[in-house]
């Protein structure tokens, strides 16, 4: 179907219309397009696969959620882990020159033992941020199975969407180089050799271009 | 010779847990002074008010992607003197061509390491200071 079998196309549209005639005219349209994509046979997929749309959102939303909190509950723990870290750190060394300048006064004074016991309360806290950093990645179990629904989904839609272009694009069409979209990450670069794998293969690509 | 750990970085990427690695990994490395954006758009206003010394940057962004804030960066007089460093999942080669052709100072494909992030700042840096001082 082209657009200008469209009843819109070429018809005098008033400047100001009454409502009941544009309803009309918008009537038409659509009607005219719901049996063209019906004809063309990818109607009754493509309805399923655009009902679906609106799930798929609110799941890739939950997926984006998840993830997003995931993320900051581990770097969280890893902030207060490092932190801890560091706060040992300068505890050890503090000690260490203690013990190095009077080994007596530094048991006696009970900083030896002090440091003992400050030692197993840290490391108690950070195994607790490990936990944490372990618990947080049961999101990928929940979203993994949310992101096969969607996949199918996705997959559906673009099975209907191929067919609708085949079948429908005019033969002069064709896609203009600055319209490729950008790809994201590679997920398998096994056998292309337009994406590189690795960071070493980008050094190499832009030192044989003297960068 | 060393790099300047006193310089001023700005991480662009939508991603705010990525701009926050890359923060972190940067302030290991020494780097500590840096500010964030979550676009081009946001990037090149928040280097018209400012003064930076380095951008990372990713690609695949909403609003102004890496490609348009890099040609934006280098068209503008009194910010074409920053480098940029591209960091992103774009992995096609023509990508890495078309950033390297447009002045971006290195290019980084995620995942990537600490060692890598901080290979290649230092790498530029001193790349830029040698210019300079011929």
């Amino acid at each position: 179907m082209k657009m200008n079998d469209l009843p819109l196309s070429g018809m005098q549209m008033p400047t100001e219309a009454p409502p009941a005639m544009v309803f009309q005219q918008l009537g038409a349209i659509t009607r005219q397009l719901h049996d063209a994509l019906n004809q063309l046979g990818v109607m009754p997929k493509l309805q399923i696969a655009a009902q679906g749309l609106p799930d798929a959102r609110s799941r890739l939303h939950y997926i984006a959620d998840k993830s997003a909190a995931a993320a900051e509950k581990v770097l969280n723990a890893v902030d207060r882990a490092k932190a801890e870290h560091l706060a040992l750190n300068e505890q050890t060394r503090h000690i260490a020159a203690a013990v190095l300048k009077d080994p007596v006064r530094a048991v006696a004074t009970g900083a030896v033992m002090n440091f003992v016991g400050e030692m197993e309360a840290a490391t108690e806290r950070v195994d607790q941020q490990l936990t944490e950093i372990m618990l947080a990645q049961d999101f990928h179990d929940l979203t993994g199975q949310v992101m096969a629904r969607v996949i199918a989904l996705a997959s559906d839609l673009e099975d209907s969407l191929v067919k609708l272009l085949v079948q429908a694009a005019p033969q002069e069409v064709a896609l203009r180089s600055d319209m490729v979209p950008l790809d994201g990450p590679v997920v398998d670069p096994t056998g292309r050799t337009d994406v590189v794998s690795g960071q070493s293969e980008v050094d190499d690509l832009l030192a044989s271009m003297g960068f | 010779m060393s790099v300047s750990t006193d310089m001023k970085f700005l991480i662009v990427d939508d991603f705010s847990t990525m701009r926050r690695i890359v923060r972190g990994l940067l302030k290991e490395a020494g780097y500590a002074n840096a500010e964030e954006a979550e676009d081009g758009s946001v990037a090149l206003q928040t280097l018209r008010n400012g003064k930076f010394d380095f951008v990372v940057s990713d690609i695949n962004m909403p609003v102004m992607n890496g490609f348009e804030l890099l040609s934006a960066i280098k068209k503008d007089d009194t910010l074409k003197h920053i480098p940029v460093l591209m960091v992103t999942a774009e992995a096609r080669k023509e990508d890495i061509i078309r950033a390297a052709q447009d002045g971006a100072a290195g290019y980084i494909v995620k995942p990537f390491t600490k060692a890598t992030l901080e290979e290649k700042v230092q790498k530029i840096m001193l790349k830029l200071t040698a210019t300079a001082a011929a």
